[in-house]
């Protein structure tokens, strides 16, 4: 009998336990809903794309030299050469070159391994079309700079968590002047230079 | 005749149209589950019928036991077991067919004398119940009562009998070892806990 | 405890002293609260919808609708225009019978309910002896248009949807309608309107919250379950069954599942008020205060009052209600179906039988306190 006793006390201390936790999540639910939202209006406010964003590569059809280096460093061999060979210069000629946004998946080798620099990410990121085969950008398309988010009046710029200045987590209301948190790049650049002078052969 | 009697005529011919319609696509559905959904419909146009008796409470529990309870379960067991064979042919189907009309045929016949031989007082005096419920209630606890506790205890052994054959605690022991048994009952990914531990 | 207004005895006066045959009178009048109640739970499921947009961007710290209407309040229009607009399909293999008459069977039992609903002392459709029983009756039906649905789409999805829905509404039937029973039997009645005049005459202290509190969560918990609210969604799980029994549908067939659902939300909200939370009672008496103020009850203009703040206090109590369910969805997580079983059976069915046991025993020892 007092076992039983027992296994029911020990039953409904759990509900009750359980109970409790349910409300305090209710109570934290609740009180997330007066903080502010972080969400991003997106095509009204945009945020700015960090240094680094790996978005559309840029061509520059100039510089390339048709070495296919790009083509062999793709995980998939993506980049389309078309070149020819002009034996009296003795040099190839590039007469067209493509890469299927659609299939690429932004992962930068091309862009790495690149001898003459023709290639370049961009902070374009907004790739959407209504035909997938309106993706495979050719040297002119991929030779388009890209849209600055701060250069269209129709959007408001935001920045990233990076790059808002100390203690500030809401990019909301964040004044252009606000100076980011830590030093820019320049600026490291310096102080190396000031801590350990270069050296002269 | 009134507005009333009028709407309630009617009421009383498209129920009645409808459920004989339903129960005799009940019977007559090659598909399990339409017959399945017509015995719903059947239920439904019954309750109907009790509303029109002024039997509200009647009528609710109707729809409540069986549309709700017997007729889902009903479904439930159509679905579960819905197995896509062909319809055989079995040998002496006529013979069969035969012999169900009959008995059914007889059926009819022993109902249908007794609703003819049944003297229906129809008291000219009905007297107006305000509360079905109420009324229901003092009939069920006064002379209705060993009729309503049989009904109770005969739903505790099934239910009782329900949960005995549910209930799959069978646990073969190992002659050698004494140890519980890889059974074909237990479920393959999760083993069933054993009772053992108590 | 005064009656408040007659609208339906007042419009029929009207008619007859217009000439008109007062059988007559009554027949004109029988559509008019039915169309004011299907336009009002329609209205209520918009502002639900948007409710629940809002109050879940807000608990995820997002902004929700914005930009149809001020503050998104079009959004639900929109949407609901959008759905009425979307072609009609019906899959290939499905059955073109089943497949339509399933919603419709889900929807029709949720309306018709809303018959029992009262906002005043007059101020429901009928006040039937039946009240609270022809719910619960009437949401039984439910399942057989979901395994309808679920049977007839042609879909492994849609059928195991259908049947999770039929098995969880049938298991959380069972506590409903005991925690339920508990508060007829305190109230002696099955009438909706009877109930809340039991409650009424002593404000907030008068509700049946405080003398049913294990009633009040059962029943809660149970009608979460039977609107398929998320804790207990498990028939529409997205993540298992992409959308459970609505996997195949689209346009206006889809729109009467998703409206239904919202009825319903509505419906057990608005029943938890009158069942639990004295209707539309105000949290402090009227005729308290009336009789303070020294007004006499039964002056025209005050019965005005008294009934449109009964009105705004069933609502507003309904609406509170489905706020916490919009909470309780983002606070939590799915449980099994198993858990959902054991929940239903194990836990919930054995407390509303003690509860309902307590609650005879203390209605013969306190018969002043749980109405004898």
């Amino acid at each position: 009998m007092l076992k039983f006793l027992k296994k029911v006390g020990d039953y409904a201390s759990e509900a009750a336990q359980a109970a409790k936790y349910i409300g305090q999540g209710l109570s934290v639910t609740f009180d997330h809903m007066q903080r502010r939202p972080v969400t991003v209006q997106y095509p009204y406010e945009k945020l700015v794309p960090s240094e680094r964003y790996r978005g559309r590569i840029h061509f520059e059809y100039d510089k390339c030299i048709a070495c296919e280096v790009c083509v062999r460093v793709c995980p998939i061999n993506l980049p389309v050469v078309d070149y020819e060979y002009n034996k009296a210069a003795r040099k190839k000629e590039l007469k067209s070159y493509s890469i299927d946004f659609g299939v690429c998946i932004f992962c930068g080798n091309c862009v790495e391994y690149c001898p003459t620099n023709c290639l370049s990410m961009t902070e374009e990121y907004e790739l959407s079309s209504y035909d997938r085969h309106d993706l495979n950008f050719d040297s002119v398309a991929l030779g388009r700079l890209p849209y600055k988010v701060t250069d269209d009046p129709m959007v408001t710029p935001l920045r990233e968590l990076a790059y808002l200045p100390k203690g500030e987590m809401d990019p909301h209301g964040v004044p252009d002047s606000a100076r980011r948190a830590g030093l820019r790049p320049e600026e490291i650049i310096e102080k190396e230079n000031a801590e350990a002078p270069v050296e002269v052969e | 005749m009134n507005l009333s009697e009028v709407v309630q005529l009617v009421s009383f011919g498209v129920l009645t149209l409808l459920m004989l319609g339903a129960a005799l696509g009940v019977v007559l559905s090659p598909s399990v589950v339409y017959s399945a959904f017509l015995l719903g419909l059947t239920f439904s146009s019954m309750a109907g019928l009790y509303l029109l008796l002024n039997a509200d409470f009647v009528a609710a529990a109707q729809i409540l036991v069986y549309v709700g309870a017997v007729n889902v379960l009903i479904l439930f067991g159509v679905m579960l077991v819905n197995k896509r064979q062909d319809y055989q042919r079995e040998t002496g189907l006529l013979l069969r067919q035969l012999l169900t009309a009959v008995v059914c045929f007889g059926l009819f016949a022993l109902l249908g004398t007794v609703t003819v031989i049944t003297p229906w007082q129809l008291a000219e005096g009905v007297t107006q119940v305000d509360s079905s419920v109420i009324a229901l209630a003092k009939h069920l606890f006064s002379d209705y009562l060993l009729p309503f506790e049989v009904a109770s205890v005969l739903l505790l052994m099934a239910m009782i009998g329900a949960i005995v054959l549910a209930r799959r605690d069978l646990l073969m022991e190992d002659p050698e070892t004494g140890m519980p048994a890889e059974t074909d009952l237990a479920l393959p990914e999760r083993p069933r806990e054993t009772v053992v531990g108590e | 405890m005064s009656p408040g207004i007659d609208l339906q005895g007042s419009f029929i006066q009207l008619l007859t002293s217009l000439g008109l045959p007062p059988q007559l009178a009554k027949v004109v009048w029988i559509p008019l609260p039915l169309l004011l109640m299907l336009i009002s739970a329609t209205v209520g499921v918009l502002v639900v919808v948007w409710l629940e947009r809002k109050v879940s961007a807000a608990a995820q710290q997002r902004v929700g609708p914005e930009y149809a209407g001020p503050l998104g309040t079009l959004q639900p229009v929109a949407d609901g225009l959008k759905l009425l607009f979307e072609e009609d399909i019906i899959p290939a293999q499905a059955d073109p019978w089943l497949f339509s008459i399933g919603p419709a069977l889900v929807v029709v039992p949720v309306f018709l309910s809303y018959l029992i609903i009262p906002f005043g002392q007059n101020m429901n459709i009928t006040d039937l002896g039946l009240g609270v029983f022809l719910w619960i009756a009437l949401s039984s039906v439910a399942p057989v248009g979901l395994l309808m649905s679920g049977y007839s789409s042609n879909n492994k999805y849609s059928l195991l949807g259908g049947l999770r829905a039929a098995a969880q509404s049938i298991s959380y039937e069972i506590p409903l309608a005991l925690a339920v029973l508990a508060i007829v039997m305190m109230s002696n009645s099955l009438s909706t309107v009877d109930i809340v005049g039991q409650q009424s005459g002593y404000g907030i202290l008068g509700w049946n919250l405080w003398r049913q509190p294990v009633g009040f969560l059962i029943f809660w918990v149970a009608a979460l379950a039977e609107c398929e609210r998320l804790p207990f969604d498990l028939p529409e799980a997205e993540e298992e069954l992409v959308a459970g029994y609505q996997t195949e549908y689209g346009g206006m067939r889809f729109a009467l599942f998703y409206l239904g659902s919202y009825v319903n939300l509505i419906l057990s909200a608005l029943l938890v008020a009158i069942l639990y939370l004295g209707g539309w009672e105000l949290p402090v008496s009227v005729d308290w205060i009336t009789s303070l103020l020294g007004l006499d009850p039964t002056t025209p203009w005050l019965q005005v009052i008294t009934a449109s703040l009964g009105i705004i206090m069933v609502v507003l109590k309904a609406y509170l209600l489905v706020f916490l369910a919009v909470l309780l969805r983002w606070t939590v997580p799915r449980v099994r179906i198993d858990q959902l079983l054991d929940l239903g059976w194990k836990f919930l069915l054995p407390v509303a039988l003690v509860n309902l046991l307590l609650t005879a025993a203390l209605k013969i020892t306190f018969p002043a306190f749980f109405g004898g």
